[in-house]
């Protein structure tokens, strides 16, 4: 498959405090995002995550390593042509309308006017922002900001849209629409990279991911080989009659009323619990086969110490 | 999609820096303030004149042709020590420089942008005094090239700005500027004070190259000449345009290089 990021032991470092030694960031990152996938970077705060993406983007440079855009160097400004960027938090000039910052960003890429009319209204239908265009920025919400963000890194038709922390700040309803924009891209056939700390939003849309932590890529690669398919454990909801006992295999996590929730590790133990409940005179609520999640992955990566 | 080749993007992509700073200026409070005050000036010095009675048409001129040079040198330093600084800080930098657009282009862009400024308040100043000089029955159109060298002053000066304002906060910048402004407005003086004084041929030889490492701004001013109806010296306007072309390319050139490989934080 062909690769729309390739980054290979990418270092940067800081000035430290009053400019004395020099703060490592990242530490030596390698990733691979093939072209036409959703692949999101993952990591808690400060792991190097904005970083990395204000390199990519040609904001920072880098103190080692290699990096290629759509298999171009770093800094090629062909590159830069096909890719599309929102910024963490983007700020946008407040004293203009959103149409006049579409028509501002677009001109940097060479776009005519009448196509760049075409496509900033376009866009701006796009993101929601429909009839919003004549309003000054200054006046737009959070979650306006975040769509005309959007709309700005999408002006060229990019084949790569790097996204930092596009879902940050935004409320569940803008959070959807935001990732049902991510899944409409994908479906036009472009990359969509995108940094996160929302690990539901980052399972729910991506094809592969790579955790980031303390400057390090821990983990990397499609979502379905790390998580695997296979069942961890089962929640089982009961309706037990007074003086119900659970088998030895099952583990008890809740009870309240006649309502018991446990758990089993294997299936035979699920069979063993079934069995004996019926038996009991229990009704099977649900059944609950529960795999290993994004938020597992994430949290077994972070040392113990620094864990909740 | 339709879209011009990267290279024919140069001034496409200038261009629209340039006027997106002439909005953000003018859609700025602090511009008109600064405009209006010194338009103020300007009518004050029809007053002023008459207070100098019978010499109301040079009171005007030199009033008037300083407060244009003072306001418009105080906008150039105002906006343009947060020129690229601030488009630093704010963050709204990533928004241009993410996009096919080289930092040196986006240092011209800025720069032509607030010349396009105070271009636009020029022009109104003169027009203003104008207005005045004909009321007092005094008008020359020798103002016009009056402003004309003011303007080349104020190239240099935004240059400095911008190049300040590519590595400095704006406290830093204002305070480096204003000191380039003074220099440059008092650096002739140095040879005229010290040479008559000094007999040693190596100092004099000193004092002369410390003066032309310095900037000197009377070398584009003729405010005094028009003021007092004295014709400007023979060959004066190439020379000061050279001299300030000079400057303004090295300051650039300056800026785009120390701008060219700095980390955005």
């Amino acid at each position: 498959m062909e690769t729309a990021i390739a980054v290979r032991d990418l270092r940067k470092s800081f000035k430290g405090h009053l400019s004395i030694g020099r703060h490592p960031v990242l530490r030596g990152v390698n990733l691979t995002v093939p072209r036409g996938v959703i692949y999101g970077f993952l990591g808690p705060n400060g792991a190097g995550k904005t970083t990395t993406l204000k390199i990519l983007t040609g904001l920072l440079f880098p103190d080692g390593g290699s990096v290629s855009l759509l298999g171009r160097p770093l800094g090629d400004p062909e590159a830069r042509a096909r890719l599309g960027f929102l910024p963490e938090a983007p700020y946008f000039y407040d004293y203009l309308t959103g149409q006049e910052l579409l028509t501002f960003l677009g001109s940097l890429f060479g776009l005519h006017r009448r196509t760049l009319e075409e496509r900033s209204r376009t866009l701006l239908s796009a993101v929601g922002l429909e009839g919003k265009g004549g309003l000054q920025l200054r006046k737009y919400s959070k979650g306006m900001l975040q769509r005309i963000g959007l709309a700005q890194a999408l002006l060229n038709d990019p084949e790569l849209v790097i996204l930092d922390e596009p879902m940050s700040g935004l409320d569940p309803v803008g959070r959807r629409e935001i990732r049902d924009l991510i899944l409409d891209l994908k479906a036009q056939g472009k990359t969509v990279f995108f940094s996160s700390h929302i690990l539901a939003d980052a399972e729910a849309i991506c094809d592969a991911v790579a955790i980031l932590m303390a400057g390090n890529v821990v983990r990397e690669g499609p979502l379905d080989v790390l998580l695997g398919s296979e069942v961890r454990f089962w929640d089982v909801t009961l309706r037990a009659p007074e003086g119900f006992s659970p088998p030895q295999e099952a583990a008890v996590l809740a009870r309240q009323g006649s309502q018991v929730l446990l758990r089993v590790e294997r299936e035979d133990a699920l069979q063993v619990l079934l069995d004996g409940a019926r038996a009991q005179g229990a009704s099977i609520r649900a059944v609950a086969p529960q795999k290993f999640s994004l938020e597992d992955l994430f949290l077994s990566e972070i040392p113990k110490e620094e864990a909740p | 999609m339709s879209r011009r080749t990267l290279t024919g993007l140069f001034s496409l992509q200038v261009w629209a820096i340039a006027k997106n700073t002439f909005r953000e200026s003018v859609r700025s409070r602090v511009f008109y303030i600064l405009l209006a005050f010194a338009v103020s000036l300007l009518v004050f010095s029809y007053v002023l004149g008459f207070l100098a009675a019978g010499v109301i048409r040079k009171m005007v001129l030199d009033v008037g042709l300083s407060t244009i040079s003072y306001f418009s040198a105080l906008t150039a330093i105002f906006v343009g020590i947060g020129l690229v600084y601030q488009e630093v800080e704010r963050k709204t930098i990533y928004n241009i420089l993410s996009k096919p657009v080289s930092r040196t282009r986006f240092i011209l862009g800025r720069y032509l942008g607030l010349l396009l400024v105070l271009l636009v308040n020029l022009a109104a100043m003169v027009m203003v005094l104008s207005a005045v000089l004909f009321f007092v029955e005094g008008f020359t159109p020798r103002i016009l090239a009056a402003a004309a060298c003011i303007y080349l002053e104020l190239m240099v000066l935004t240059a400095v700005a911008v190049f300040f304002s590519s590595v400095a906060s704006p406290v830093v910048s204002a305070l480096c500027t204003a000191a380039f402004y003074v220099i440059g407005h008092t650096s002739s003086a140095l040879p005229e004070l010290l040479l008559p004084a000094v007999e040693s041929p190596l100092a004099r030889k000193g004092i002369l190259a410390l003066y032309h490492l310095l900037p000197d701004l009377n070398l584009l001013s003729i405010n005094h000449l028009v003021a007092h109806d004295i014709p400007v010296a023979p060959g004066f306007y190439p020379k000061a345009v050279a001299y300030a072309l000079l400057l303004v390319g090295l300051l650039l050139v300056a800026s785009a290089l120390s701008f060219e490989r700095r980390d955005l934080v």
